[in-house]
């Protein structure tokens, strides 16, 4: 037998497993993200389930394909050389497994102001794509989250119309520089469909003091009054803030 | 550091959102494959070139597979005799216009129907037009492939028979044959190579008999082996190019300057160019890449990710490397022009409002 038929040989062998190797760790990562919790910081919970679904399939595939394996380890098959052209002779799975392993080894972050920041606050203070979902407009000022103050805000954006009304909300710091020092700008990022799509929300907030003792990325809840205040050109809702309280990170830091 | 950990995350997002889609369609095509006789749809063809371009581009609903199980199936399609129109019509539309597609689309796209409503009525229009075109084309020998000219000269369609003797030949040669390629038709000449035996090689009298008696006359077991077989390959291929798509979006998200991406996705031209360059490169899985094109929903135009989602299923560098298995060069550049026109000239309008 010459050498290059017997690695060729070799390689036979070696790929349909590496194969099973790429289709289980998939299989472990998707239910590792699930039963550490982590499934939330990268999709968005209606889509939990088919997740867990694939998860579990791509295992059923893996024992399957190990017990074909087995059962045919001593013969010879010569299935794979002839079909790899899109990626050399193992790549496709080389490329799944390694993914795989970084994302075992990884835990996925939590987006932060410098994200916010990058997708540009200029966009925060003007409108949000987002639709009233469930929209209530009987809810008490005090009751409506960020996220809710952002949406009723869009149904009727005149800011005017909410002076006054009390707020109790919970977002993390953002310090915009075109806000001045005395304001900083409480935000929420927003999942639709997964991390990918990840968009920030908020409101401005004026402070009594410098925003410097509110480190950025910091999450606050916020109590205070509306008013209206115009930032940077722009009349803008803005949260008058009696009260500032440090509170911890939610468990699930994205809003829906 | 930070940003590399964000890009991560971007990227671990999209591919374990993708993922079960992915999974899903893999799984259907695979079992299609193996339980569908599309020759029993042969005989419900109709023979209008337009409606039969029409017909084509429905096919999907019922052969849901993406932009890669479709060339094999297109290929036998054209192999028994279907209509030009048809097969062609199948071949752009099929990887858009089927439920799996729409429902991976309007996953990504909740905020946004119209995409979904969009994306699947202009694939449709743009596949039956290209369908109706090439419909004039009576003789196919120029516009395919010579192996392929050849087998369709000496083996009309019907005679079945040796079209499974020749099947093999045609694999045999080196024509930029892609794994995908023939994990829909590997099987069809598995008795020719000297390897029989083989369990996980199907039997050819399955694809020459009706489907209820290639059931009967084979073990479930024995299918089953090639479902997974097939599930496992298409997999593995697929899921490598969308893991290198998804490394692409996420970096365009993570680096790119923020300056640049505002500038190209406002323009209502530009945005457009981008996303059909974008489209062609990436070459995303149809099922998976609504959630590539997500990831581009705040800065683009919708025009520019409706061309992106309607041009990337059709034609795109692997596809185009499978395209050319079946069609000649020149064929396949008439497909991109066209195609490549037609989204353009469409997702202008939704761009400029005229529609």
């Amino acid at each position: 037998m010459n050498p290059l038929n017997s690695r060729a040989k070799i390689y036979s062998i070696l790929l349909p497993w590496l194969d099973v190797l790429a289709i289980t760790a998939w299989g472990i990562l998707m239910l590792k993200y699930w039963l550490t919790d982590k499934l939330n910081l990268l999709i968005h919970p209606n889509y939990f389930g088919l997740v867990v679904a694939a998860g579990i399939v791509l295992l059923g595939i893996s024992v399957a394909k190990t017990r074909q394996l087995w059962r045919q380890r001593r013969r010879r098959t010569e299935s794979t050389a002839q079909h790899i052209s899109l990626f050399p002779p193992g790549w496709g799975s080389a490329l799944l497994l390694t993914t795989a392993i970084l994302g075992l080894m990884i835990t996925p972050q939590v987006f932060a102001s410098q994200k916010a920041m990058q997708r540009g606050v200029g966009d925060l203070l003007g409108t949000s794509r987002m639709q009233p979902q469930s929209f209530r407009a009987s809810m008490r000022p005090e009751e409506r989250s960020l996220v809710d103050w952002v949406r009723t805000l869009n149904v009727y954006p005149e800011p005017d119309a909410y002076t006054g009304q009390k707020v109790k909300v919970q977002g993390f710091v953002i310090h915009p520089p075109e806000l001045g020092q005395e304001y900083l700008f409480l935000a929420r990022f927003v999942l639709t469909c997964c991390a990918a799509d990840a968009y920030p929300i908020g409101l401005p907030v004026k402070l009594s003091k410098s925003r410097q003792e509110y480190k950025p990325d910091s999450w606050q809840e916020v109590e205070g009054i509306m008013e209206t205040a115009t930032l940077s050109g722009k009349r803008q809702l803005t949260i008058n803030a009696s009260s500032l309280k440090s509170i911890p990170q939610p468990k699930n830091p994205y809003s829906y | 550091m930070n940003q590399l950990n964000n890009g991560f995350t971007i990227f671990l997002s999209l591919l374990v959102e993708a993922m079960p889609f992915l999974l899903l369609g893999v799984l259907f095509s695979s079992l299609l494959l193996f339980f569908i006789d599309e020759r029993k749809l042969v005989a419900i063809m109709p023979k209008n070139p337009l409606l039969g371009a029409l017909f084509g581009s429905m096919i999907g609903f019922i052969f849901p597979v993406c932009e890669c199980g479709n060339v094999p199936v297109a290929r036998r399609f054209l192999m028994q005799g279907i209509p030009t129109s048809v097969s062609i019509g199948f071949l752009l539309a099929a990887p858009t216009v089927n439920p799996i597609v729409i429902w991976a689309t309007w996953t990504a796209f909740r905020e946004q129907p119209e995409l979904v409503i969009l994306r699947v009525v202009l694939s449709f229009a743009i596949a039956s037009m290209i369908g109706f075109v090439f419909s004039f084309q009576k003789d196919l020998t120029p516009i395919v492939q010579p192996a392929l000219a050849r087998y369709l000269k000496f083996n009309p369609p019907r005679k079945l028979k040796s079209s499974r003797v020749r099947q093999s030949d045609l694999i045999s040669q080196p024509v930029g044959g892609s794994s995908l390629l023939q994990s829909g038709s590997y099987w069809l000449g598995s008795k020719n190579n000297g390897e029989t035996g083989l369990p996980q090689r199907i039997d050819s009298s399955l694809i020459s008999d009706t489907s209820t008696e290639s059931i009967s006359s084979q073990p479930m077991a024995d299918k089953m082996q090639l479902v997974l077989e097939n599930t496992i390959q298409e997999l593995r291929e697929l899921g490598g190019v969308l893991v290198l798509g998804s490394a692409i979006a996420a970096a365009i998200q993570v680096l790119a300057p923020r300056d640049l991406i505002i500038s190209l996705g406002a323009g209502p031209i530009t945005s457009i160019v981008a996303m059909l360059v974008l489209a062609t490169v990436v070459s995303i899985c149809s099922t998976v890449d609504a959630f590539f094109a997500l990831s581009f929903a705040s800065t683009f135009t919708t025009g520019s990710l409706l061309a992106f989602l309607v041009f990337g299923p059709m034609i795109d560098l692997k596809g185009i490397g499978l395209l050319l298995s079946i069609f000649t060069p020149r064929t396949v550049f008439y497909f991109f022009a066209l195609a490549g026109l037609l989204t353009f000239l469409f997702t202008l309008f939704i761009n400029l409002h005229i529609i």
